[in-house]
């Protein structure tokens, strides 16, 4: 499969990318491991003119723990993360998560902004551009039907970041920069809950790095996936807990995962929470398994989770 | 477009290229070097068929732009072989019977190799998780995984 025509630059800093991309019209793509954007230009699922690496950033890499908060560069890779001693230690959930994004070696290339940032996915839509003009163009390709559904005039396509499920749990804040300066942000508040737009960043934004809130927590991730080793989730959930209480998310159901405050992890609260969480979740024909397959395992993973972190505290 | 010119070392030895912008490292080692171990399968980074090893870390080599790889070292399974022998990797492919089709053998045997230069005595189920990173579709992953633990306890 060849890539289409499209120029090359490499960023030494925030600065010098913004500059490309001003240049460029719109027309560029941000470029850090790949992964998810070079497969989307083979498909034809994005036509950049121009991919900017950000790569040579040596500022939006690292981890880096206070008392206050982890730091992580948006360009840590999903493997130095995996491997990382204040993870593993301190934020479990994460740790869980970014063992079971992919395999190893898209580990060592996929990095944690890139992931966070990936477009949502439909069966119907992360197929080659042949195959989408035989069938017609969906919702999401500009089209005025949803083929998941079967007509519907609304886009269902999933967002299936593993970590971006665990860093919600963790109460992540994400540190942006754009041409008008440097904005720090909750992450749920850019995500726009529209599968054709999943993110409310503006034109030309970077995300930096990602702020977690700081201290020891106790936690679990979980997925569902066709291959243990290497694929897209069915659907995900991860919680984290502290001292004040926790918080549940679920994901990969539609464009933006639920998020669940959880005060208490008694017995019978969890049950009515696990309720909650499949009258919540709708999914639709859009993944190799049944819609209700996906919606049963919500419950099941949400409690899961909480026995899981429960029997690790 | 025009082609840009850049310089890399694959399997010991220095080569300078002009290439397009768009070119994928897996494209520019197969129809420019000629070393056409590393194989194109799906074109997508789900299989590894084309895995090469790039500042020794293993990379999809489809996913990769060669203009990326400016002064880096690449490793292919073409350069395994040192002075007339093969790599112990190769030798134990052959031997366990590690082969069937042969084509995602290349990408299999750089995985592994990438494994145990990190890790030089890793235990079943981190040969396992590496080489789950690769797919076979003849399903050979039990001689594989036997292949690479053969080469461990000889080292």
């Amino acid at each position: 499969m060849i890539l289409p025509k499209l120029d090359y630059k490499k960023a030494k800093s925030l600065e010098e990318a913004i500059e490309y991309f001003e240049k460029s019209n719109g027309e560029a793509a941000y470029f850090a491991g790949g992964t998810d954007l070079i497969p989307r230009i083979k498909l034809r699922l994005r036509t950049p003119s121009l991919v900017i690496d950000l790569k040579g950033i040596e500022e939006m890499v690292g981890i880096k723990k206070t008392d206050e908060m982890y730091v992580i560069g948006a360009n840590t890779t999903i493997f130095e993360l995996k491997n990382s001693e204040i993870i593993r230690e301190n934020l479990p959930t994460l740790y869980e998560a970014c063992a079971q994004t992919s395999c190893e070696v898209l580990q060592m290339r996929g990095t944690i902004g890139g992931n966070i940032l990936q477009d949502t996915r439909c069966l119907f839509y992360n197929k080659s551009l042949t195959w989408r003009r035989a069938k017609g163009f969906c919702y999401k390709m500009g089209g005025n039907v949803c083929h998941a559904t079967g007509g519907k005039n609304v886009c269902y396509a999933n967002y299936s970041s593993d970590l971006a499920t665990a860093l919600l749990s963790l109460g992540s804040k994400l540190v942006i920069v754009g041409k008008d300066g440097q904005r720090k942000c909750d992450f749920e508040e850019i995500l726009t809950g529209k599968p054709e737009k999943p993110f409310n960043l503006r034109q030309g934004e970077i995300v930096k790095e990602i702020i977690i809130p700081g201290g020891k927590r106790q936690g679990a991730f979980e997925k569902i996936r066709i291959r243990g080793s290497i694929d897209y989730p069915l659907i995900n959930g991860a919680f984290t807990m502290d001292s004040k209480g926790g918080k549940l998310v679920v994901g990969a159901i539609g464009s933006k995962p639920c998020v669940y405050s959880v005060e208490t992890i008694e017995e019978e609260r969890v049950k009515i929470l696990s309720e909650t969480v499949f009258n919540d979740l709708k999914p639709v024909n859009n993944t190799v398994v049944s819609p209700v397959y996906r919606k049963k395992m919500g419950k099941v993973i949400a409690i899961k989770l909480i026995e899981k972190t429960k029997k690790g505290a | 477009m025009r082609n840009r010119k850049i310089s890399f070392t694959v399997n010991n030895e220095k080569v300078t290229l002009h290439v397009r912008p768009y070119e994928t490292l897996l494209e520019t080692l197969r129809e420019r070097l000629l070393l056409t171990g590393a194989k194109e399968a799906c074109g997508l980074g789900s299989c590894g068929a084309c895995t090469v090893i790039v500042n020794r870390k293993p990379v999809r080599s489809c996913l990769i732009l060669t203009l990326e790889v400016e002064d880096a070292i690449i490793e292919t399974i073409e350069g395994l072989k040192k002075n007339g022998n093969l790599h112990p990797l190769q030798k134990a492919f052959m031997e366990k019977g590690a082969v069937q089709c042969g084509f995602c053998t290349p990408g299999m045997i750089m995985t592994a190799k990438s494994l145990l230069d990190r890790n030089s005595r890793p235990n079943r189920s981190e040969i396992i998780e590496a080489i789950s990173s690769n797919l076979c579709r003849c399903t050979g992953y039990k001689k594989i995984i036997e292949a690479v633990e053969d080469v461990c306890s000889k080292e």
